[in-house]
């Protein structure tokens, strides 16, 4: 019993500092948190996002440019080097940053660190290297996406949203005429020491520090990269789909930040029930049988995408998913109930609580917050959402609502229109 | 082994000056008596292209230098079915006798030589 306390009395400490402090070394920002894991991960975040590309799909070429041959090895040392420590090397793109990431058992952070940043300082992009391994991987990102409909729909949306900037794609267009020369020239551009921050998990702040300051001593200095600030459009596409379900997404863009309220109307029109076999208590439980509908929040730097997917197996059955969707959402817009209310951001704040507990949530938690300089701990994003009031809530609906809305349907050409869905 | 990717006294024959100084007029004299120039061809175009690593460095060329290799070898075939050297003006000037292939040859030997390593290498404990 005394035991059971003074572990939970631990775990409150641990909350309570668990988001790292951001120091600077050398104009790159480091943040690291050590909760004592048998493994450590080391992000590389380059703010070179599909957002600041110079041309469509060079963001993703330069993704899958990394790890190739470097000054200091070659492409097939560096994978045969990480095997032989047993690490797992992984890049990933978002609209924002580009990720290059790094697990491995504790102690070999020098080897990785260095894996990592020899990419950035002194990377080759060599022709052959971009035509026989980068050029097929673009290809196949491009068909695996296409034949996914919720990716293609969300990807479409945020052009709709956007435009430019955010609007750009995350996946290179089939016929591309990207050529390596784009990619060394963006790489240049990205590479700079304002626009790199480094997380660590399962590291010790000081000890990672070192190492990047070493490492990225001679890379060039640069201040971050800065990108026009983000206007919502909205508007209205239909595209065929090839295979998968009938897809509708029904989405809202702000501009701003996160914010609490939307994390809460999302958590709120969640349908995911708490228990197993249950429909749960959402507005959107009692659906058609064969569909689903899924509430998408996506919070960037200054906008955020809000939305719903809906899916199904049937048109029809999608047209009746999304006037339950959208008639839903206008009655949060309306009001919501306290206890509705209550049940929403506790749902909330334990989706934001266990998404620090995984490696991937804290990286995301820390990766929206590292540039800014202003590092939140997860104490000020829950009692950001405990602070969300009634009238705060439907208030952020009704805004959403006021906009004109993007949408998206990828399927037959029964699916509903907007205005068919009371839009 | 002889030939276009054997052994050399070049590197050797380079980094000392009065070497370079003797040999030059004599490698030149000799790049021009082989003849190949005459037929318009580059001292890359003999390389023995009948094996796996030249087949891959010859896909490494950029385009244009696919193009132009290809042109050179029919244009030098042409010749050859009419006995005769090309006219003078489209000789191979020296200037433009480089090794174009021969570096991408070097680079895929280097990377074979690489993967023989890395598939015998032995890991020892610190």
């Amino acid at each position: 019993m005394l035991a059971a306390r003074a572990s939970s009395a631990r775990n409150v400490q641990r909350i309570a500092r668990s988001f790292a402090t951001v120091v600077e070394t050398t104009g790159v920002k480091v943040a690291a948190v050590d909760y004592n894991q048998p493994t450590t991960s080391v992000t590389v975040l380059v703010k070179a996002g599909s957002r600041f590309e110079p041309k469509d799909g060079v963001a993703n070429a330069l993704k899958n440019f990394a790890f190739k041959s470097t000054k200091t090895r070659s492409a097939l040392g560096t994978v045969r080097e990480s095997e032989l420590y047993g690490g797992v090397l992984t890049s990933t793109l978002g609209r924002e940053h580009l990720a290059l990431t790094a697990e491995f058992l504790r102690g070999d952070a020098p080897y990785f660190v260095d894996v990592l940043t020899s990419f950035l300082t002194s990377a080759k992009f060599t022709r052959h290297e971009f035509e026989e391994y980068v050029v097929p991987l673009l290809a196949a990102e491009t068909e695996a996406a296409a034949h996914d409909p919720a990716t293609r729909a969300i990807d479409v949306a945020h052009t709709l949203a956007f435009r430019s900037g955010l609007g750009s794609s995350l996946f290179p267009p089939l016929h591309s005429d990207i050529t390596v020369g784009d990619i060394k020239s963006f790489a240049s551009t990205a590479f700079t020491k304002g626009n790199i921050a480094v997380i660590g998990t399962g590291i010790d702040s000081s000890t990672l520090s070192s190492l990047v300051e070493k490492a990225l001593a001679n890379a060039s200095a640069g201040s971050a990269a800065s990108a026009p600030a983000s206007k919502y459009f909205g508007g209205e596409t239909r595209l065929e789909g090839h295979a998968g379900p009938q897809t509708a997404f029904i989405g809202f863009g702000t501009t701003g930040g996160s914010s609490a309220e939307l994390a809460a109307l999302a958590a709120h029109l969640s349908p995911a029930p708490s228990v197993k076999w249950s429909k749960g208590l959402s507005p959107l439980s009692s659906l058609p049988e064969g569909t689903s509908v899924q509430p998408v929040y996506l919070p960037y730097s200054d906008a955020s995408l809000f939305g719903l997917l809906v899916q199904g197996s049937t048109s029809a059955g999608v047209t009746e998913a999304g006037k339950a969707a959208v008639s839903a959402l206008k009655a949060a817009a309306q009001g919501i109930k306290e206890e509705e209310l209550k049940a929403a951001v506790g749902k909330a704040k334990f989706a934001a609580a266990s998404a620090a507990d995984t490696r991937d949530g804290l990286v995301n938690a820390l990766s929206s917050k590292i540039f800014s300089d202003s590092v939140t701990s997860l104490e000020s994003t829950l009692s950001a959402l405990d602070n969300v009031s009634a009238s705060a809530f439907s208030k952020a609906a009704s805004s959403l609502l006021n906009a004109k809305p993007t949408y998206v349907t990828v399927g037959d050409s029964k699916l509903p229109f907007a205005d068919e869905l009371g839009l | 082994m002889f030939g276009p990717l054997g052994y050399s006294l070049a590197p050797y024959i380079r980094s000392s000056r009065t070497l370079t100084n003797w040999i030059t007029p004599i490698a030149n004299w000799y790049a021009n008596a082989m003849g190949y120039r005459k037929y318009g061809f580059k001292y890359d175009d003999l390389l023995i292209e009948e094996n796996d690593q030249v087949q891959r460095a010859l896909n490494r060329l950029t385009p244009r230098e696919q193009y132009d290799r290809a042109f050179r070898l029919k244009r030098a075939s042409q010749a050859s079915v009419l006995h005769a050297p090309l006219a003078k003006e489209e000789w191979t000037p020296a200037s433009e006798d480089v090794r174009y292939l021969a570096p991408h040859v070097k680079d895929i030997l280097k990377e074979e030589q690489e993967r023989k390593l890395w598939d015998n290498t032995v890991v020892e404990r610190k």
